[in-house]
């Protein structure tokens, strides 16, 4: 298998694509305190805590990710050994959003009047 | 690729990495880029139910609330479909075997039209 000629570009554009998610993650975290505000009280703001800091999790893995994936595909950058990005992030980021999804569902389903 | 630096048990998930050689990094950043346009998608059919519920809208209650339940479930199953998707295309590039199919698009459109539907009907009865 030959090494790929630049895959920092790709690597990049997932950076990108890895902020909008967290972003999106944020943005879904104010409004869900907001809207919960009236039911829950004050309480409710410990969801966009929750959200924010997941963002930032992620965001912080994600960075990690890519320099895991530059030092192993670039030609004379420091090789990170064992550090092959794998599916953690992947599958931690998935299971998070059906937790998301799934008290989102509870909460709607269970919300009075 | 380069064999030495591998730790294949140490990588997640074994049914993903413990198959087949290394593709292309830029195949699999792809492969993580559908992934995480699909989660976007779990996020906004989430945003989208629970903003129909929260907003008041002048929909007829029961039908506001199915639109609601259909958009958050679907929004729910997303990333679930996502993670599926993304490890077969990674374990099948790691094969060399061609990419499958995508999955959960017809569910995606049917399960947003049937939501659209019902908020229509809503509004007309409301």
């Amino acid at each position: 298998m030959t090494a790929p000629a630049h895959p920092s570009l790709a690597a990049e554009r997932t950076a990108l694509a890895w902020r909008r998610t967290a972003l999106g993650l944020v943005a879904g975290s104010v409004a869900a305190g907001r809207l919960l505000v009236e039911i829950w009280g004050v309480a409710a703001w410990s969801v966009t805590l929750a959200g924010t800091v997941l963002a930032a999790v992620v965001l912080r893995a994600a960075r990690r990710r890519r320099h895991d994936l530059h030092g192993r595909q670039t030609p004379g950058a420091a090789p990170h050994v064992g550090r092959d990005p794998g599916g953690r992030l992947v599958t931690a980021c998935a299971a998070a959003l059906v937790l998301l999804g799934g008290a989102a569902l509870v909460v709607v389903l269970t919300r009075p009047g | 690729m380069e064999p030495e630096q591998q730790t294949p048990g140490r990588r997640f998930p074994q049914s993903v990495y413990g198959v087949g050689s290394e593709p292309d990094a830029r195949f699999s950043l792809a492969n993580e880029r559908t992934f995480l346009a699909w989660a976007r998608t779990g996020l906004a059919l989430l945003a989208g139910g629970v903003a129909l519920e929260a907003l008041d809208l002048p929909v007829e209650r029961g039908l506001r609330l199915s639109a609601a339940v259909l958009l958050i479930a679907l929004g729910a199953l997303a990333p679930a479909v996502a993670w599926w998707g993304w490890s077969r295309v990674e374990r099948a590039m790691r094969r060399s075997d061609p990419l499958p199919a995508p999955v959960g698009f017809g569910l995606l459109v049917v399960g947003v039209g049937v939501a659209g539907v019902l908020v229509l009907v809503g509004l007309l009865r409301a």
